[in-house]
């Protein structure tokens, strides 16, 4: 309905195509970085991808993502267990860590290039900067919501030593975690998207980077689709995957019935 | 695995002497006394029931039995023993039942014996019995929040009974109920004391709960918490709860306990407003509105 008002409006008026696209001219865009060989992709080797850009950003991309989504679990969890066992831990980085969530993920990119060079590895070094400490810290206020009756229950019924974490403390921080990781996704999805635009890594390129090629080329239709797949991809992890483990949890906690 | 873990759930008296000796408790160093000198004996399958107003650390009593909080100054003994740490031989029953929301009534039930590495099979049958003890064999496969708030106390019960405990801590375990659900759960308290001869330790506001339930009614007395009075119900068990005994010894009770709500309520009215003499609002040079 609103793509049809959108392309009527674009015939209807004739406005300038360079300036801002129609849906045709996007689905057109689209369907050209799909299946064509327009970049110069020769010094690579020929596998399935590497006749579409489109497919090609997306393997890559999804890559990083997966990548710098891990890294920052693997960061992030821990940091943020540590801030709430440790009140002296969170007295002294806690405050610090909510300056460096402050800080938009993209500003971490010079810094990146300068320390880590021009390649995925900065890219990831951005991802990781912008999601690792919102799970820290998600975490952590989560973790501050599981009711301390669970833990007294938990000793009074004999948990201790490991099995108080393993069959007390991680579970009842489920809800939490579960919370802090769609978090975490979503902020590891803007860095690295951020990420890949400003940092103009070597082939092959992401998503992002396919962007600010669109730019150069001064081709707005490209623009468009390749935010459109952008947020297509953000949205069916989150709202196919995340969200539906969530909810599951949340429905197995009783926590969506008021009580 | 112990003969002690393996024991089933039946009547044991020579276990389950509780003693509190001369317990004192402040929660922060020049706070106030919240306890002072509480002694208090639970003789083996004795119903004690602890009843006060707020403030008379009732639960306080209930927590250092169970060894969540240490004593300042005295001992807790259970059957000569030392307490100093939360423990299977004191189960408790909390007031907002503490099971876990992310296992069924079953694995509920069963999770004390699975910290023991009691073989599944053998779980199995043991949290069955105790599911019947509580009348909920049919819910077994439900989740914690299916369940309405008396389900919750029995499976809650059930729970902390098949740890074969040597006391049963129970902070206001119905406080959240409605009444007729209440007055359900006393009856079948009741029966599943008569069956285990657990030895008890309730704590509640309500009076009439208490002289229901109780061997003896333990009255505290607040700010500081005391044990005011001791005062036995003796009548026999099973009770019938709307005869005149119960409620001629319930209105007898009252009485001592209003007496402490009055004296505790004028106690904190004193603490919230002390009326002064005021002289500042008379003096010419605060009042700086006027003669405009």
């Amino acid at each position: 309905m609103l793509i049809g008002i959108w392309e009527a409006a674009f015939r209807f008026y004739g406005w300038k195509a360079y300036l801002f696209p129609a849906p045709s001219h996007i689905l057109q865009s689209f369907l050209e970085m799909l299946n064509l060989e327009m970049l110069n992709l020769d010094a690579h080797p020929r596998g399935s991808f590497i006749q579409s850009p489109l497919l090609l950003g997306l393997q890559v991309s999804l890559w990083r993502l997966v990548a710098g989504f891990w890294l920052s679990l693997l960061i992030g969890a821990p940091l943020g267990l540590l801030l709430w066992r440790s009140k002296l831990v969170d007295d002294v980085f806690g405050p610090f860590l909510l300056g460096l969530q402050t800080l938009p993920s993209v500003c971490w990119a010079p810094l990146a290039v300068l320390s880590l060079g021009l390649d995925y590895r900065a890219v990831l070094f951005v991802t990781v900067m912008g999601s690792a400490f919102a799970i820290a810290l998600s975490l952590r206020d989560g973790m501050r919501t599981v009711p301390p009756i669970y833990q007294r229950a938990g000793k009074m019924l004999g948990a201790h030593g490991w099995k108080f974490y393993a069959y007390i403390l991680m579970p009842a921080s489920l809800p939490a975690f579960v919370s802090s990781l769609r978090q975490g996704f979503s902020f590891a999805w803007r860095s690295l998207m951020g990420g890949e635009l400003v940092l103009p890594t070597p082939a092959p390129m992401g998503l992002g980077l396919l962007l600010e090629h669109g730019r150069n080329l001064a081709d707005v239709a490209r623009v468009v689709a390749v935010m459109i797949v952008m947020i297509v991809l953000g949205m069916l992890v989150d709202r196919l995957l995340l969200a539906q483990v969530e909810k599951w949890i949340h429905t197995r906690f009783g926590l969506t019935q008021a009580h | 695995m112990s003969a002690f873990v393996s024991a089933p759930i039946r009547r044991v008296t020579t276990r389950g002497n509780l003693q509190l000796s001369a317990v004192s408790k402040r929660f922060s160093k020049r706070g106030a006394l919240i306890l002072d000198e509480v002694t208090l004996n639970c003789k083996p399958g004795e119903f004690v029931v602890v009843v006060g107003p707020t403030g008379s650390g009732k639960s306080t009593v209930l927590n250092i039995a169970a060894g969540m909080l240490k004593a300042d100054q005295g001992e807790v003994t259970l059957d000569g023993e030392p307490v100093s740490a939360p423990g299977p031989d004191r189960a408790v029953v909390f007031q907002e039942h503490g099971l876990f929301p992310w296992l069924n009534a079953e694995q509920n039930v069963g999770f004390g014996l699975k910290m023991r590495g009691v073989s599944k099979s053998e779980r199995n049958d043991r949290v069955q019995e105790a599911l019947q003890m509580v009348h909920l064999a049919h819910s077994a496969k439900k989740l914690i929040h299916e369940m309405s708030g008396g389900m919750r106390q029995r499976v809650a019960i059930a729970r902390a009974l098949i740890l074969n405990p040597a006391v049963l801590l129970m902070d206001e375990p119905f406080a959240a109920l409605d009444a007729q659900t209440r007055t359900l759960m006393h009856e079948q308290l009741q029966e599943i004391w008569q069956e285990t001869g657990k030895t008890i330790l309730f704590i509640t506001h309500s009076v009439g709960e208490a002289v229901r339930l109780a061997d003896r009614v333990i009255v505290m007395h607040a700010h500081p918490g005391r044990v005011r009075k001791e005062i036995p119900i003796e009548l026999p068990h099973p009770r019938n709860f709307d005869s005149r005994d119960i409620n001629d010894i319930v209105r007898h009770v009252r009485t001592e306990i209003e007496d402490e709500v009055n004296r505790v309520n004028k106690h904190l009215a004193e603490d919230f407003w002390k009326p002064e003499k005021r002289t500042d609002l008379g003096s010419a040079d605060r009042n700086l509105g006027s003669g405009i």
